[in-house]
């Protein structure tokens, strides 16, 4: 009997921790369903270099404009729509071309309706050194639902002919155009 | 899916150490961890599904507390702090045996000799992940401020399976000294699935003809086996699928186990083993998922249709929709492939001291000449994709009685150095139980518990007729 009590009492205690004092105390695995992830993006967007050239016809006339666009899904996307709560969109323009300039940016959505524009002006340089001008274009609430319905990106480089010299084919200088998208983003669980 | 669920809450309760149970000589599962153990009787029969119950897991870096507890902290604040404190080599691991049935008994080949033959099946699982440091920053912030870091994102090394085994093994008492075993084993895999060879990398660097330049580098791959075809609509019988694969239907593999008892003196014993070396060739239901690619990325080139006819930026944007898409296309295959089972060591010293007196004539008790006390040191090591898991701990054993006995450990090892275990084998006539735990301490609050092992079973013993 002594062998047998001696016995219960370790096998009780293992049981004892094992069963009654294992627990799991002070914890909220709930929490887990407020999990969110703020990561920022930056990604590049369009780029441009045009000499002055550019802005002449194959007649040697100088151009009021020239202009490009893009067809795209991203800004309509479920991710984009669900996830992103702000957008920067950064430009940097050098202008090195004895002409000013009006840069345009339009944003369509698929109905072909303006839903947001932007422009940014540019100096002439009259010495050819390469001018820096810098845009941030920043989209919260009433502007970032603009960007989530855009589908089409069309930019317009307007040339201001009231400025500096009128362009032949042999002008110098170039604009530069270098752009980049900061993208905030909230994920929940 | 039922099996997979059934599989899955298993899994989720595991580090594969079994300190406690190692050397723990009435205990025969110390067999499937030492070949070479000192056996001291005539045969046992496990209890089928019973006799070796076994659930492991670690986290190394953090524990659930950490991040769970109702502290009244920003709980994303608290997941950030933990996430940056860890790092790629942190790990997570989760392991469970089952015994599904087990028995050896002795053998005489001559007069004087004796071998020792066991065998068996077990069910096992095994989850192993690092935890991916770099896919972790860039989830939480983002490659904004992080212009020039390169994400490793290579640092992705998960695997995890569910396997049977079956095995054979031969253990010899060859002198008073030496104690050889050896046991071979037949893996089934039932399901597989790996991602641990990765390499890539995603930066963001200043750019040339814009502000950034992004670049991305891939050669991912994704190994599975035994999923796929469980995964197809019309998949029917899963239960009758696994079933025979937990019986050598699944993707098989032959492995080795090695181990030795040495006592140089009765009061010293040293002892060793390998496990598991060994191989399973996936062949059956292979589905392997390749992601290899490379793109440079500054930006959508504007060409101002005016000048330049034919081209627009359209052009350019929808060349880089396809460069992307290419480069996350995942080209999958059926190739077979051969994976090494995860090796480990085992290996103590230990000083036997303290035998029996009988009160009465103040000489040794014959009836149990053996030392009732033991106390050593234990070091265990297993081979993991980037590293070696290791553990070593201190152990004192006791001997109540031949019915009862008690090991004790302190084990220092990658999750924590306070982990306190006790096991206990205890015998009414010839039916053992034994139940093996570490971390008590943390039992209080195991989600405070970096790592919890747990072992237990039922066994029928035939003890030797002199005892």
């Amino acid at each position: 009997m002594k062998l047998r009590s001696f016995f219960k009492k370790p096998l009780s205690l293992i049981l004892a921790i094992g069963l009654c004092f294992s627990c799991v105390k002070d914890t909220d695995f709930e929490q887990y369903d407020t999990l969110t992830i703020n990561p920022i993006m930056e990604v590049s967007l369009v780029k441009a270099q045009e000499p002055a050239s550019s802005f002449v016809d194959s007649s040697g006339n100088q151009l009021s404009s020239i202009s490009d666009q893009v067809v795209l899904d991203v800004f309509t996307s479920d991710f984009v729509i669900d996830n992103l709560i702000k957008a920067e969109l950064v430009f940097g323009i050098a202008n090195s071309i004895d002409n000013a300039f009006q840069i345009q940016i339009d944003f369509y959505d698929s109905t072909d309706m303006l839903q947001h524009t932007f422009s940014i002006d540019v100096d002439n340089s009259p010495t050819n050194t390469p001018l820096y001008t810098e845009h941030i274009e920043v989209f919260e609430n009433m502007n970032l639902s603009a960007l989530k319905s855009t589908t089409k990106l069309e930019i317009t480089i307007n040339l201001i002919s009231s400025s500096g010299s009128i362009l032949t084919p042999d002008s110098a200088g170039s604009i530069l155009l270098a752009s980049k998208g900061i993208f905030y983003l909230k994920i929940s669980s | 899916m039922k099996w997979l669920l059934f599989l899955g809450v298993f899994m989720s309760l595991h580090s594969q150490n079994k300190q406690l149970l190692y050397g723990f000589k009435e205990v025969p599962q110390q067999l499937h961890l030492n070949p070479g153990g000192q056996v001291d009787y005539r045969g046992y029969s496990g209890v089928p599904l019973l006799s070796h119950i076994h659930l492991n897991a670690g986290i190394t870096g953090f524990s659930a507390f950490d991040i769970f507890a109702d502290d009244g902290r920003d709980f994303n604040q608290k997941i950030r702090e933990v996430s940056y404190s860890m790092d790629s080599k942190d790990f997570v691991v989760v392991n469970q045996q089952l015994d599904i049935f087990s028995a050896g008994f002795s053998v005489n080949t001559s007069l004087e000799d004796k071998l020792f033959v066991s065998f068996g099946m077990y069910q096992e699982s095994d989850i192993f992940s690092y935890f991916p440091k770099d896919y972790a920053v860039l989830a939480n912030e983002g490659n904004h401020n992080n212009l020039n870091r390169l994400f490793d994102l290579g640092q992705l090394s998960v695997s995890a399976e569910v396997l049977s085994v079956f095995h054979l093994g031969v253990n010899k008492k060859i002198n008073s000294k030496w104690t050889l075993g050896v046991r071979g084993k037949v893996y089934s895999s039932i399901a597989q699935v790996s991602s641990t060879d990765n390499i890539g990398s995603f930066i963001t660097i200043p750019g040339a003809n814009n502000n950034l330049k992004h670049v991305f580098d891939l050669d991912m791959k994704l190994q599975t086996s035994g999923i796929s075809s469980l995964r197809e609509p019309n998949a029917s019988n899963e239960l009758e699928v696994l079933k025979k694969r937990l019986l050598f239907g699944g993707n098989l593999g032959v492995g080795i186990d090695l181990g030795f008892t040495h006592q140089p003196a009765p009061e010293w014993t040293i002892d060793a083993s390998l496990q598991d070396i060994g191989f399973i060739n996936y062949s059956k239901d292979i589905k392997t998922y390749i992601l290899d690619g490379y793109l440079e990325y500054d930006g959508i080139q504007s060409v101002f249709p005016q000048i330049v006819s034919g081209q627009t930026a359209q052009d350019y944007w929808d060349e880089v929709q396809k460069d992307f898409e290419d480069l996350v296309e995942i080209d999958s295959t059926t190739t077979s492939y051969t994976k090494w089972r995860p090796i480990e060591l085992n290996s103590s010293v230990s000083y036997n001291f303290g035998r029996k007196l009988d009160k009465e004539c103040n000489c040794l008790d014959q009836s149990d000449p053996a030392f009732q006390n033991r106390v050593g040191a234990h070091l265990f090591a297993m081979k993991r994709p980037n590293h070696l898991q290791w553990a070593l701990s201190l152990f004192y054993y006791r001997r109540f009685y031949k019915n009862l006995q008690l090991k004790t450990t302190y084990t220092v090892d990658e999750f924590s150095f306070t982990n306190f275990g006790l096991g206990i084998s205890a015998a009414l006539g010839p039916v053992q139980f034994y139940i093996m735990a570490d971390n008590l301490l943390e039992y209080q609050n195991l989600a405070k518990s970096q790592s919890v092992s747990l072992q237990l079973g039922f066994n029928y013993i035939f003890k030797n007729n002199e005892n």
